[in-house]
């Protein structure tokens, strides 16, 4: 055995470990949950009520920021301007931030009180307790994940063809939709995934600004504090299975889109 | 017609400096230079991709320094191609005018006709990830072709492309330019000049250094860098005496050639034209010529015969043609004699 095949095989042992360590805790999970139970927790309409909930306002929210986001992370691939990097480093910020922070932070924000809450107030909205308060909780922790994908993304389109295209008479914006977009596709599309899962597993922030209406998360920890363990695992399970279908659902979907855009007829009219 | 006065541009360290140039109607401009000449920047700020620090940009007596790109109906085709990976090749093509929102039915007919002058229409609809070098040259060429450019720039056009794909493609911008398309070519390859120019301009570290048509330029070298370029090998630094029209060079290791010309300057760069040098087993009758005795150090094949060094105290490099080589019976460590006119001999200005 040379050297190299040593270390090929410490290697592959570290990985397997770390592998187990992620793998173990769901296996248990999944094994130690009673089909019964199970079934049950499938009928069970409140389960199902918060299952939804957290599907589609965390969708909602990666939607709604992507407009935004995806343009933003256009422009710190593209353009230098003054104290970029620090901006880059407060785009980074909800990452590091403990998440219960985060949702206080947040509660001042768009409380009654606060800047957000008093103009939503005066369509007759309340943030708090209220799905867009959810929505802007889980869009707040997990933006980092959709910009920083979606920069990486545009910052790897050459630029030569960008300036082929001008120099060819496209507008920037044109360029912009024809070329960088569809090239960076596939990154902005992990990103957004990305966002949207961690926006649905979110709870520190999410248990802050609404307790009620219950997202699984909150679900979860409400079925563990009031009835232990037993009963939060099947909800868990539930949840889990649910979320990776939804997350399959939109890589694949995601797949046909890239296809589409090889269509010639697809980019410029 | 295209002029560029006084164009300076800084990029870190390096500058296009005082950047003066002229190409006319028609023209077939070669901008000869090194990577990292400056030829690729000076091409940008032709096509507006980058302005220049100060100094004007005139298009067709239009002034276009700070024009926008899309105006300035400047093409541009890239090195590396720059064909956009997500469409086919008929996307590719028909990009210019689908953004200029062109009917579906002009924007078929027209690809259709440039592909077939560029000879890719089987290729139109194929992904552009599977095409070829020169494949991807010709769809690049006709994406800009189709917008029908005042001015078509070419950033090392032959490059990455073999030889006889190189011969093809250099027979269709004869053409093109035969049919009246105004191109500036940027090259590092004598060849490309030789075969495509009618005008040449070298460019060295952001400075045009000389200018003529191909002959102008290549059998009067300005200096050594140009002279290079043509592929000259035989530099000789010398010190110059004598009476006008009676000139003797000197080298420091004591090889001595006669010399036409006036008022030299006693310290100079000299060159020969290996092409005029010929070499004989005996010492050549002739008064007039140059007649130099050397050892001949290596002899090695090239193209189009053997390039034989000869050393004479310093170092000649000549061309002869195989039968010569076979006649002459040249060997290693063999002794020749090599002659020269005087008009082989040229004192050059810069000696860098």
């Amino acid at each position: 055995m040379n050297k190299n095949s040593i270390f090929t095989w410490i290697v592959m042992i570290l990985s397997s470990l770390v592998l187990l360590f992620i793998l173990a805790p769901l296996v248990g999970m999944f094994i130690h949950t009673e089909g019964t139970q199970f079934l049950e927790t499938v009928k069970d309409k409140e389960v199902h009520q918060s299952i939804w909930l957290t599907l589609w306002v965390s969708f909602t929210a990666t939607f709604i920021f992507s407009i935004g986001a995806v343009p933003f992370s256009w422009l710190l691939a593209r353009k230098s301007f003054p104290f970029k990097n620090v901006i880059q480093g407060v785009i980074d910020l909800p990452i590091v931030l403990p998440h219960t922070a985060a949702g206080i932070a947040l509660l001042g924000f768009i409380s009654r009180d606060g800047f957000l809450g008093k103009t939503a107030s005066l369509v007759g909205l309340n943030l708090v307790n209220h799905p867009s308060g959810i929505a802007l909780a889980m869009a707040f922790v997990s933006l980092p994940f959709l910009i920083n994908a979606a920069r990486d993304g545009f910052a790897a389109v050459p630029e030569r063809l960008e300036k082929a295209a001008l120099n060819l008479g496209a507008s920037n914006t044109k360029v912009f939709f024809t070329i960088s977009l569809p090239l960076a596709w596939r990154s902005i599309i992990t990103g957004f995934v990305m966002m949207f899962a961690r926006g649905m597993s979110e709870f520190g922030a999410v248990v802050i600004i609404a307790y009620h209406p219950m997202i699984a998360p909150v679900l979860i920890y409400e079925r563990f504090s009031s009835y232990g363990l037993n009963y939060a695992r099947p909800a868990s399970v539930f949840f889990i299975l649910v979320a990776l279908l939804f997350l399959i659902a939109l890589r694949l979907l995601s797949l046909k889109r890239k296809e589409k855009y090889n269509n010639p007829d697809a980019q410029t009219d | 017609m295209l002029r560029l006065i006084n164009i300076n541009r800084r990029l870190g360290d390096f500058a296009l400096t005082d950047i003066n140039l002229e190409v006319s109607d028609g023209q077939y401009y070669v901008l000869l230079g090194r990577s990292g000449s400056g030829k690729t920047q000076l091409l940008e700020l032709i096509a507006g991709l980058e302005h220049p620090d100060n100094g004007t940009i005139i298009l067709d007596n239009v002034d276009i320094t700070r024009q926008r790109i899309q105006d300035r109906k400047v093409g541009i085709v890239f090195q590396d191609y720059a064909v956009f990976p997500h469409m086919t090749v008929f996307g590719n093509i028909a990009y210019p005018l689908r953004v200029r929102k062109a009917d579906k039915k002009y924007i078929a007919e027209k690809v259709e006709k440039v592909a077939e002058t560029m000879n890719i229409k089987q290729l139109l609809e194929r992904s552009t990830n599977k095409l070829s070098g020169g494949e991807l040259q010709r769809v690049a060429l006709a994406r800009t072709l189709i917008t029908s450019p005042r001015l078509l720039l070419l950033d090392e056009p032959l490059s990455s492309l073999d030889t006889s794909l190189k011969d093809d493609l250099r027979g269709l911008l004869r053409n093109l330019n035969k049919a009246g398309q105004t191109i500036v070519h940027v090259t590092h390859d004598y060849g490309d000049a030789i075969s495509l120019a009618k005008m040449v301009g070298v460019i060295h570290n952001g400075k045009i250094i000389q200018e003529g048509t191909v002959d102008e330029v290549f059998q009067n070298p300005s200096n050594r860098f140009v002279a290079r370029y043509a592929g000259i090998r035989n530099f000789f630094k010398v010190n110059i005496s004598g009476e006008d029209g009676l000139l003797t060079a000197v080298t420091e290791q004591n090889v001595r050639f006669k010399l036409n010309g006036a008022k030299l300057v006693s310290d100079s760069l000299l060159l020969v034209k290996s092409d005029l040098i010929v070499l004989t087993n005996e010492i050549p009758e002739d008064k007039e010529l140059n007649t130099i005795k050397g050892k001949i150090a290596e002899i090695i094949p090239i193209e189009s015969g053997m390039e034989v060094t000869i050393d004479a105290g310093d170092l000649f490099y000549v061309k002869i043609h195989s039968s010569d080589m076979k006649k002459l019976r040249l060997i290693e460590s063999q002794e020749v004699w090599m002659s020269f006119p005087r008009e082989a001999v040229i004192v050059l200005n810069g000696t860098f």
